[in-house]
This record gives structure tokens, C-alpha cells and sequence, in this order.
């Protein structure tokens, strides 16, 4: 160590020495070109085995009729793809997804986001206790919650009976009523998931420069205009993100409807992932079910691709 | 909130966030209490661990779990090194297509996972589980590790490597030791995604000693029909693990989830 400093301060000084250096100290670790890669390939192997290979793989078998047992399928080219556009179970999964998502992003935003505001000072007491029973549901695999669910939403489970407190004497199938089981498969999402965006609101609040405020206070804002014109203003990014999340979530929903009501009654809360699911595992259309694969995976990379779009346009 | 609150503003404030906070405890109260009803806590508990195959399901996501942490483990910080402090053609590329793995959903994979599977005789193995969650955890352990190792000061490595250390020496030696708050946040969430998984053991592990705490509702509510107290009170067992792992270590969790979001 020390030989090396005095060698340095020996050596005529260069004229840009960080210009000479830069690119040397670039390469300070790995010098050997295939270096990087020996680190690198455990991962990428992994991810490009099974996703990128998955991917093709789901490309090559949506061009076939094959239902996954026989040695091979038959080639038919695109008719998977035209097939699932005039099938009308795909549209109205669609539909499904998207009120679903809408309900649940908007919902899951507003509560989580008014919760944060409540418990971002120190009006409120207890703020610990309120922060766990916000997040607990948030860790609970979504499995158990929607088994727990099946049995608080049934005509005798304990959420009539709570209505019964109340002089209600109905015994409502909250998930096996066409009318009703999609908002019951929101309400459980809600109740599990409001907590993330409590969090990263809650974060995100933390970040903001308290000075804002006091010089909102002593201008007379009241609290009304301070969450309008400071806080919200400054909660863009955290909006976005949660709102790319919520979005790739509704697309990926399957524990909590498989468990619950199956996509039943009828279709009527059929996911495009329950229907991808069912139509490879229980109908054996393996080509039909990749094909609805790779629509999943476009409208997955759309959303993804418009709202990073967005968002950067958000923190100019 | 933002400033000194007033007391009317405190008791208005307490009382909503209360009100707010009702829904989402109510329901966890609810599955306590209902798995104490019928013959009674005792009773009930002890047929779910004693006469169901609720332990060997634990003892199954015990092993996924720990197959996919360390599998996560090594992958990612080999490669959050690679990408975080070395320069290579292609890097941005290969991240970015590493990265398309935040969005994935797993079930867009079914086709393949199941064909592959099939063909390789790996139903009820623990490694047609472990293998594709792990790659599907990756690319955010990744991305969040990356970002970690980045910020680690030049000088540090290359005072290591005038030392005489190799690039994997500096890795083990240097950079772990700094990387261990990020440690922590990685296995936090590589066992919340492995714990909770429910699609891939659904597919891959059916034969009943094979299932997870996951797949195991399914065998109660088959069993127990409409013995619902057994059924939450094996819902109780199952979320336990978790619970107890939130609550030690609550500011991991919660920074592994919201790690991805703030910057």
C-alpha cells in the first residue's frame, strides 16, 4: 500500500490524471473481458432458461393444435390467435380484469393514501398498532386469505352475521351471486393489498421536506389546500408506481379467484389467468392456452411500457 | 398532521383512523375467533396438526423456501457485483432483458412449465418449484441489489484489489460484509414470494406429501367440508410463520416492499 502511493508521487504528475485514470479504474475489478460474465451467467441462465425459453417456447406452441399429451401437435399457424379474438370467455375476462383493476387501484390508492395523511403527524395515538393491522394482511399468502374468505362471504359466515347485528336478515352468497362475486373478489383484494399502498405512501410522506408545510401554515393554507397543492403534487412518483403495480397485480390475480369462486358462477368472474389455467390443465388446449399466454404477456408489457412512458413525463 | 395538531383535530383525527382501520382488523379477529369455535380451541388444533398432513406441508415450504433464498441469494449478488461494479459490453442490455422478469406473470409461463416438467419427470420435486421462482424473483432482487452495490464507493474495491485481492476475494471480503442491510431485504422477500406461492405447487407438487402451506387449504376444505373451525384454525397455523417473521422483523419486510417503489 504505501510503496504504491509513494510510486505514484514519484511519477511526473500527468496532465488530466482522471482522464488518464478513468477508464483504467473502469476496468479496476474483472480486468479479463470474461470476467463479468462468470458472474453474471448463474443469473442469467436462470432467468433467460425459464422465462426467455418459457417464452418461446409459448410462442412456438401457440402456432400448434396439440393438447400437450401426443408426441407432437399440428401445425395451424395463427388460427390459435384468431380463435381466442372471437372467443367471447377472452373479452369478458378482459372485462373482468379491468373493473377489477380499476376498483381495486382507485380504492386501494384513496384508502391507503387518506390513512397515511391520518397517521403521517402525531395526532393520532397508537400509530404503531395502526401501521401492523394495515400491513399484516399484506403478508399473508394470498392462498389462506381466500380460503378465509370463502367461509367469512358465505350465506352463514360471520359477515351476514354481522349484518344481523345490524337488522339485516338476509343470507347473501356474496361470492356465488353472478351480480355480486366480482365486487366480492375486489373487496378481499382491497382488504388485502390497501396496506402496500399505505406503506409507500407513508414512505414517501416521510421524504417530503417538513419545512413545505410550516411555510404552508404560516401562509394560511389549511389542511385541505396543503394535501391538494403540496402533498399530492409530491406524491407523483409514488402514484405512478402504485398504479403499475396495481396494474400488473389485476393482470396476474389467480390464488385469490382460483380459491374462491373458481371463475364462477357461470364466467362470471372468469381472469384471463383462470381461463389460461383451465383451458391447459383441465381442457388439454395446450395451443389455445399459449396463445392466450402471449396476449396476457403483450397486455402486460403495454401497461409496463406506457406508464414508465408516463411516468418519466410525471418528474419532469 | 402536518403541523402541531389541536386536540379537536386529535380526537377527530383518532377516531377516524379508527373507523378506517376497522375493516382491515376486523376480519383478522374473525378467522382467530372462528377457529376457536366448535369443539373448542384445544380440539380443534390438535386435529389439524395431528391428523392432517399440515406439518409435512410446513416442513415442504420450509425447504422451498430455503432452496429459493439461497438459490436467489448466490444468483443475485454474483450478478448485482457484475452489473453493479464492472464494466461490459452488453451490460445495459443484458439487465434490461433481465428485467423484463418484474412483469411476468408466472401463469403466462403454464404451457412450458408444465410440458417441461412433464418431460422431465419432475412432478412432486422440490426443483420444479424452487428453479422458476427463483428466476422469477430475481430480476427485482436484482435491480434493488444493483442499485445497493452501485453506491459502494470505487476507492473501497480498489484499495482491495491493490491488496492483492482477487475480484471474487473483494466480492466475499469487501463487498458482502457492506451489502448486509440489502442481505436482509433479499431474504425477507425471497421468502415472502416463496412462502406464499401458490401457483407452481398447485401445478407441480399434488401428491399430498408433496403440497405447501399453500395447497393445503385445498385439502382441508376437502376434507373438512363444512368444519370450518378446523378449517381456520389450519389457516391460522399456516399464516403463523409469517406473522411471527413480519413482526421480528418488520422494517426488513417493509423495506423489501417498498424498496422497488422509493428511490
Amino acid at each position: 500500500m504505501t510503496s504504491t502511493l509513494i510510486r505514484k508521487t514519484e511519477t511526473p504528475p500527468p496532465a488530466k490524471p482522471s482522464v488518464r485514470s478513468r477508464p483504467h479504474r473502469g476496468r479496476g475489478i474483472g480486468q479479463r473481458t470474461v470476467t463479468p460474465w462468470l458472474y453474471v451467467l448463474p443469473a442469467l441462465i436462470l432467468v433467460v432458461g425459464v422465462i426467455y425459453v418459457g417464452i418461446g417456447y409459448t410462442g412456438w406452441v401457440s402456432t400448434q393444435d396439440w393438447n400437450g399429451i401426443d408426441p407432437a401437435g399440428t401445425p395451424v399457424g395463427f388460427a390459435n390467435f384468431i380463435a381466442a379474438v372471437n372467443d367471447p370467455v377472452l373479452w369478458q375476462s378482459l372485462g373482468h380484469v379491468f373493473i377489477f383493476g380499476v376498483l381495486t387501484i382507485f380504492i386501494q390508492m384513496a384508502l391507503g393514501l387518506f390513512m397515511a395523511i391520518l397517521l403521517s403527524g402525531e395526532a393520532v395515538w397508537g400509530r404503531p398498532a395502526y401501521k401492523v393491522i394495515m400491513f399484516l394482511p399484506v403478508v399473508l399468502a394470498p392462498a389462506a386469505v381466500a380460503t378465509a374468505f370463502r367461509g367469512m362471504l358465505a350465506p352463514d359466515g360471520q359477515f351476514n352475521d354481522l349484518l344481523h347485528t345490524f337488522g339485516s336478515q338476509g343470507a347473501t352468497p356474496w361470492l356465488a351471486d353472478p351480480n355480486l362475486a366480482l365486487y366480492a373478489l375486489a373487496a378481499i383484494n382491497i382488504w388485502q393489498w390497501t396496506g402496500f399502498s399505505f406503506l409507500l405512501y407513508q414512505a414517501a410522506i416521510s421524504q417530503i421536506d417538513q419545512n413545505l408545510f410550516e411555510a404552508a401554515a404560516i401562509d394560511g393554507a389549511g389542511a385541505m389546500k396543503v394535501v391538494r397543492y403540496i402533498l399530492l403534487p409530491q406524491l407523483k412518483g409514488t402514484h405512478a408506481t402504485l398504479a403499475l403495480v396495481g396494474c400488473i397485480g389485476a393482470l396476474k390475480t389467480f390464488d385469490i379467484v382460483y380459491l374462491t369462486t373458481g371463475g364462477g358462477p357461470g364466467r362470471s368472474t372468469e381472469f384471463l389467468t383462470t381461463y389460461i389455467y383451465k383451458q391447459v390443465i383441465e381442457q388439454y388446449h395446450a395451443g389455445y392456452s399459449a396463445a392466450l399466454s402471449l396476449i396476457l404477456l403483450a397486455i402486460a408489457l403495454v401497461f409496463t411500457t406506457i406508464q414508465i412512458r408516463a411516468y418519466r413525463f410525471g418528474e419532469d | 398532521m402536518f403541523t402541531r395538531p389541536t386536540m379537536p383535530t386529535r380526537v377527530v383525527a383518532q377516531i377516524v383512523a379508527s373507523l378506517l382501520a376497522l375493516p382491515f382488523l376486523l376480519p383478522l379477529i374473525a378467522i382467530v375467533a372462528k377457529s376457536f369455535d366448535g369443539e373448542g380451541f384445544i380440539k380443534n388444533y390438535q386435529a389439524v396438526i395431528t391428523q392432517t398432513p399440515l406439518l409435512q406441508s410446513t416442513l415442504n415450504s420450509a425447504i422451498i423456501s430455503a432452496g429459493v433464498i439461497g438459490l436467489v441469494y448466490v444468483c443475485t449478488m454474483l450478478a448485482a457485483y457484475a452489473f453493479g461494479k464492472m464494466n461490459f459490453t452488453g451490460k445495459t442490455l443484458v439487465f434490461n432483458s433481465i428485467l423484463v422478469g418484474l412483469v411476468l406473470p408466472t401463469i403466462a409461463l403454464v404451457v412450458p412449465l408444465f410440458l417441461i416438467v412433464q418431460q422431465l419427470g419432475l412432478f412432486n420435486n422440490y426443483f420444479a418449484v424452487i428453479v422458476p421462482l427463483a428466476a422469477t424473483v430475481i430480476p427485482f432482487t436484482l435491480l434493488l441489489t444493483r442499485n445497493y452495490l452501485a453506491a459502494i464507493p470505487d476507492e473501497v474495491l480498489e484499495a482491495a484489489r491493490l491488496d492483492g485481492c482477487s475480484s471474487f476475494g473483494t466480492l466475499v471480503r469487501i463487498v458482502l460484509p457492506l451489502a448486509k442491510p440489502i442481505t436482509a431485504v433479499i431474504i425477507v422477500w425471497a421468502f415472502l414470494q416463496a412462502w406464499n406461492e401458490f401457483f407452481l405447487p398447485l401445478l407441480f407438487l399434488q401428491d399430498q406429501s408433496m403440497q405447501t402451506v399453500t395447497t393445503i387449504p385445498l385439502y382441508f376444505t376437502s376434507t373438512y367440508g363444512s368444519d370450518q373451525p378446523k378449517i381456520f384454525a389450519a389457516l391460522v397455523l399456516i399464516c403463523l410463520p409469517i406473522v411471527i417473521a413480519y413482526l421480528c422483523l418488520q422494517k426488513f419486510f417493509e423495506k423489501g416492499l417498498s424498496a422497488g417503489a422509493v428511490k
